[in-house]
């Protein structure tokens, strides 16, 4: 795009850097945006005020009707329990993405590229496989089941799969390395001899840790945070494979009501409130980042 | 209401490449073209190429994988297809909108052969714009070790002895269906009361569930994950090949049996053609041949003394005719589906 444009050396000022040559760069991703984020996203929201066909088409006119369903009284329990999954997995992959990001910044240099790629592998196989893997693992006559019900602590009869714990599970395994990775990110550029300052005035390891560390890779967090929460919140094919008859999320609600029920307003309906669930916090989260910034002193260490 | 069909890339691929191949080398001499537009590897490929050769005509398979998707392209207008096999009640639906072409009897000796008493239970029993094509039912598979004392009724899934190891279909007229058919009323009821009495069973045998699965059911239950599906006999005639320890059986309160039709539609163009593919596929020979290949059977009584004796015994393949006539083919409802999904959502609600 705009290949002929004179491009700006990394030396140009920002203040001398031409619109023009601003806008080719940032052309291509916000057509991008535009064509495969905003414009479906407002084609979802219209149908949501469309009427049904019974024949699974999108009728004439506009109607409210579609909003009204969501009032349906057992969308409740499926939304509180798509709450809490998504957020027990945020708190969880936090708690171990946190250590994580820790020790993989502190290890020599060469550990920290090994360990980063050991947390890149799983992504090597399709994620459907890993979950299909899961199944084999947590399988009645598998290996772990035989092992938990000789160590007595699982009887015969004990089902490890179809529960909202194995959704749980394997929830938190997807969603881990997306956490690993930011907060590794912001922990790599962390300067560790603050830490030593805080420890020679005086603070104990664990104040240390609380009152530096953490605030010194915020951003890491609040990144690692998003990306688990959002698509957790999203989640179909997980609750759908290792999900039982009670472990339904709002994801497959929406695949109900598409490939089911053929009606594509409804469908629409769910995913415009689910879209609005994630795009507000996000929205919260960046404004409120933004203003932080803004009065945080220059000081403070940040890339 | 559709059943999951074999996938079928290579055999695509091949009829793609030969497709292409005839269309090269084809050119110099006219030859008619029958266009079938059906589920991936529903048609015994070996019959295809004697229908050619008989004819001296060519044949053209285009697959689709939904009714719904297949109704969706019909509607707009898609023209070009002489035969299409969609599932009983979409064929109601296309015939309701007019799109299809009324049959003409004269041209189709072989339907002395279509078995009278699942024309007794069909949507179409004069065959006026559809020729049965292939049934299936559905019914409980199990494995003979891990279920002790089957009995063969849909009060099965009341069993709290089999460990929450079994699995019901995630379809909601298929599975408050069985619980209707238990009942004693019928699967395509439209009374509030008689739902709200199946969802209640419904919602009783799902603490004995370890899911609703309409396409893991078959591995689970040949890998032993599952010990009793609720299932279609189709998919278990296949798994019954992995697993000798798995059995098939159908209630006796009666069950769901789907039929896909042969149906012309008003568009197509070869029409003598498609009526003699049509009664091709009913001459009791190729019937047998194809209903051994595809797994369902041809509801062609001719054809039955020529299946292999093994075949004839499955009861996945056999309804058992007193289930058959206690059984009933899924209608659709039109705006009444609403009341099914309704009780559905709460079936899925409730603890």
């Amino acid at each position: 795009m705009a290949a002929r444009a004179p491009r700006p050396g990394p030396a140009v000022p920002e203040g001398r850097r031409s619109r023009g040559a601003e806008w080719s760069v940032t052309l291509p991703s916000f057509l991008w945006l535009v064509a495969l984020f905003v414009v479906p996203s407002v084609i979802v929201f219209a149908i949501a005020f469309k009427p049904a066909t019974p024949y699974g088409g999108i009728g004439e006119g506009w109607t409210l009707e579609t909003i009204r369903t969501l009032g349906n009284p057992n969308y409740p329990a499926i939304v509180w329990r798509t709450i809490w999954l998504s957020v027990v997995t945020t708190v969880a992959c936090l708690l171990f993405a946190v250590p994580m990001g820790y020790f993989m910044a502190r290890a020599p240099k060469r550990r920290q590229n090994t360990l980063l790629l050991m947390v890149i592998i799983p992504f090597w196989t399709s994620f459907l496989v890993r979950i299909f893997a899961w199944k084999m693992l947590l399988h009645p006559e598998g290996l772990l089941k035989r092992a938990l019900v000789a160590l007595g602590l699982a009887g015969p009869d004990t089902q490890l799969l179809y529960n909202p714990w194995a959704v749980l599970l394997v929830l938190v395994y997807t969603e881990l390395p997306f956490a690993i990775l930011p907060i590794y990110a912001a922990a790599e550029k962390f300067d560790f001899r603050l830490i030593e300052a805080a420890r020679d005035l005086g603070a104990s390891p664990f104040r240390a840790f609380r009152s530096v560390f953490l605030p010194g890779i915020r951003r890491g967090i609040v990144t690692a945070m998003l990306v688990t929460f959002i698509p957790a919140l999203g989640a179909y094919v997980v609750p759908d494979i290792v999900g039982g008859p009670s472990s339904e999320m709002i994801g497959n609600k929406i695949a109900q009501r598409t490939f089911v029920d053929r009606n594509l307003p409804e469908a629409s309906a769910l995913s415009a409130l689910l879209a609005l669930a994630v795009l507000l916090p996000t929205f919260g989260v960046l404004v409120l980042n933004r203003g932080r910034d803004l009065l945080a002193p220059k000081s403070e260490n940040s890339p | 209401m559709t059943f999951p069909r074999r996938a079928a890339l290579p055999v695509l691929a091949l009829t793609a490449l030969t497709a292409l191949a005839l269309a090269l080398t084809g050119c110099s001499k006219p030859q008619p073209v029958l266009h079938v537009y059906t589920w991936a590897d529903y048609i015994q490929p070996e019959l295809i190429r004697q229908f050619e050769t008989q004819t001296g005509s060519r044949v053209v398979i285009d697959t689709f994988d939904s009714n719904e998707a297949m109704y969706a392209k019909i509607k707009a207008g898609a023209s070009g297809y002489d035969l299409i096999t969609p599932s009983s009640y979409m064929v109601s639906i296309m015939n309701r909108e007019g799109l299809l072409r009324p049959l003409d009897h004269a041209k189709l000796p072989n339907l002395k052969n279509v078995d009278p008493e699942y024309l007794a239970i069909a949507l179409d029993p004069k065959m006026q714009h559809s020729v049965p094509y292939m049934l299936t039912n559905t019914g409980i598979a199990y494995l003979k070790s891990k279920v002790p004392d089957f009995q063969a009724s849909w009060s099965a899934f009341d069993r709290a002895d089999l460990g929450r190891r079994v699995t019901m279909l995630n379809d909601m007229r298929e599975t408050i269906g069985a619980a209707l058919k238990f009942l004693g009323y019928s699967l395509n009821t439209t009374s509030d009361q008689e739902l709200e009495q199946a969802r209640d069973l419904v919602i009783r045998w799902k603490r004995n569930l370890a899911k609703f699965e309409n396409e893991q059911y078959k591995s689970g239950l040949a890998s032993g994950e599952f010990v009793m599906v609720h299932g279609y006999s189709g998919d278990i005639v296949q798994v019954q090949g992995e697993n000798e320890d798995i059995a098939f059986a159908a209630p006796q309160e009666g069950t769901s049996v789907s039929c896909d039709d042969l149906v012309i539609p008003k568009s197509a163009k070869e029409v003598d053609l498609a009526h003699a593919f049509v009664d091709f596929l009913h001459d009791p020979k190729n019937a047998a041949a194809n209903s051994e290949f595809i797994g369902y059977l041809c509801p062609n009584s001719a054809s039955y003394p020529l299946l292999p004796e093994e075949f004839r015994a499955n009861p996945a393949v056999f309804l058992d005719p007193a289930v058959r006539a206690r059984s009933e083919v899924i209608l659709d409802l039109g705006d009444e589906n609403r009341k099914y999904t309704r009780v559905w959502d709460q079936i899925k609600a409730a603890d």
